[in-house]
């Protein structure tokens, strides 16, 4: 079953030309897929696609058509795609519009008519969830940014929606902060929410991703798993840049040994083949002595 | 002291500014500055409020000095420093006693003033620390670039036209992307929305309107 369904889509915002060409691609419920590909590929077009921003916001051209759950988007509002898509935009501070944390994750319910009851019960288990419970009064202008992304996370969450989508999470963060935001939407996509992301460094979302989406000019150059996804990227000259640092070395061994390692999703795993390798080789090189 | 809604207060900012006009004497008016600062001292407000408190008393020194300067009698002088002081007050009061928040909640479900207008109020306050923020930033990429704000009043306006226009062009990026996650968030859906601040009139409430509205005939009686 599918959670996303672009048939053919092609956009181009208004007074420009086109940035996404022919696009046709699926996005499996509960999937964790990743948008990747150089700037100015259209990544974040392809993810506001998917929100509906384009083209209701936006305006411009479009030809084919992407079904959200079944409803095509173009046919619907972005309040009613908003029910289905929770959207973390890549300058995510800007999209926090209240003073305090729970009046931010508030805000959704507050405009959908809830109940006081509803919308606290509701503001606590997305707090909770997001691990930012306890900070209800902190003012949002003094969190850190990790915290503000979590906010916002918690902030699209509480309406329950079944896809996530998020334009580079963690591009503002440092290491721990990025690692703690996609471990975090990796236990979301463990209960069951198809989450995309778009994110050009892969090595970020090695452990998670299910499918990887490759962009290049407006064009959809691949779709696949990692692995496959990965192979492709290192055979072409212009992607090759975007393979991880530690799939840049399994896969030059792999060409170089005609070997077939697994799958590196950790740096653990990654080293634990290596060890074995390294300890075939030296009995080898022992026995041959 | 009891807790007063949001409206309570909003009313008696009116109120107390048609008191403040109604009153002939000095004393009264006293009276009423008087009266203020101990509401405002039963609510414990901070030293921040304090100090505007103090702010607006020298302020209206200032104006009843300058009013008596330029030819008034010293009566005159001191009732309009007096009205502006105690007309000033009130919202000091109102701001130090009350949620930006809840005012919000009061202003759009009980005056029914459109949500957005009050939205746009709230907003505009939640970022002001970012744009703080921001403005030092682009002063400090600024004078990485080599410009000094020094020298006369004109050539330091003229150099701050620098920070200004990265701080407009980011302004209007960052309204845009909140315009659009409001979209994404169904700010513009029709039907009633709810406040999660409880800003219901209680006893305390409606024992004071009806003090506030006692005193107004009152003093236009008299």
């Amino acid at each position: 079953m599918m959670a996303v369904n672009f048939e053919h889509f092609s956009y181009a915002y208004p007074n420009s030309g086109v940035v996404l060409d022919d696009i046709t691609l699926d996005i499996p419920v509960g999937s964790f897929t990743v948008i990747t590909g150089p700037s100015g590929a259209g990544k974040t077009s392809l993810a506001l696609a998917i929100t509906g921003v384009v083209p209701h916001y936006f305006g411009g051209r479009q030809g084919g058509a992407v079904q959200i759950g079944g409803i095509t988007s173009a046919q619907s509002s972005m309040g009613e795609l908003a029910e289905q898509v929770g959207t973390v935009l890549a300058d995510y501070e800007s999209q926090l519009v209240a003073l305090t944390v729970a009046e931010e994750v508030a805000f959704g319910l507050e405009t959908s008519g809830f109940n006081r009851s509803q919308i606290a019960e509701r503001v606590s288990q997305a707090l909770m969830l997001v691990g930012l419970a306890g900070l209800e009064e902190r003012e949002v202008a003094g969190l850190s940014g990790g915290q503000k992304q979590r906010l916002a996370i918690a902030a699209v969450l509480v309406t329950a929606p079944d896809i996530l989508v998020l334009d580079e999470p963690a591009s503002a963060l440092d290491p721990e902060g990025a690692a703690g935001i996609y471990e975090l939407l990796h236990t979301l996509n463990c209960q069951g929410k198809t989450v995309v992301v778009v994110e050009h460094q892969l090595a970020r979302v090695l452990p998670y991703a299910s499918q990887v989406v490759v962009l290049q000019a407006g064009s959809l150059q691949f779709a696949g798993d990692l692995r496959q996804t990965l192979a492709f990227m290192w055979q072409q000259p212009e992607l090759r840049l975007g393979v991880p640092p530690m799939w840049a070395i399994k896969l030059t061994l792999e060409e170089q040994t005609g070997l077939s390692l697994g799958d590196w999703k950790t740096e653990e795993q990654a080293a634990t083949e290596l060890n074995k390798l390294t300890r075939t080789c030296a009995e080898g090189v022992a026995k041959s002595a | 002291m009891p807790k007063l809604a949001p409206l309570t207060k909003l009313i008696l900012t009116a109120a107390v500014s048609v008191w403040a006009l109604l009153i002939p004497t000095l004393t009264g008016q006293m009276a009423l500055a008087a009266g203020q600062l101990l509401l405002l001292a039963f609510y414990r407000p901070t030293g921040k409020h304090w100090q505007a408190v103090s702010g607006l008393a020298l302020f209206a020194a200032l104006l009843a000095a300058i009013q008596y300067v330029f030819g008034s009698g010293l009566e005159f002088s001191l009732m309009s420093g007096l009205k502006m002081f105690v007309m000033s007050l009130v919202f000091v009061f109102m701001l130090a006693t009350t949620r930006l928040q809840d005012l919000t909640a009061a202003l759009v479900s009980q005056c029914r003033i459109p949500y957005e207008y009050a939205f746009m109020f709230t907003s505009a306050l939640r970022f002001v620390p970012d744009f703080l923020e921001e403005s030092q930033a682009v002063r400090e990429a600024q004078a990485c670039r080599g410009y000094v704000f020094r020298g006369n009043p004109l050539k330091r306006l003229m150099d701050y036209v620098a920070i200004v226009e990265p701080l407009v062009l980011r302004a209007v990026s960052r309204s845009e992307t909140m315009a659009m996650s409001l979209e994404l968030r169904g700010f513009g859906r029709k039907g009633r929305r709810q406040f999660t601040a409880d800003v219901a009139l209680s006893s305390p409430d409606y024992v004071a309107m009806i003090f506030m509205l006692v005193l107004t005939i009152g003093l236009a009686i008299v």
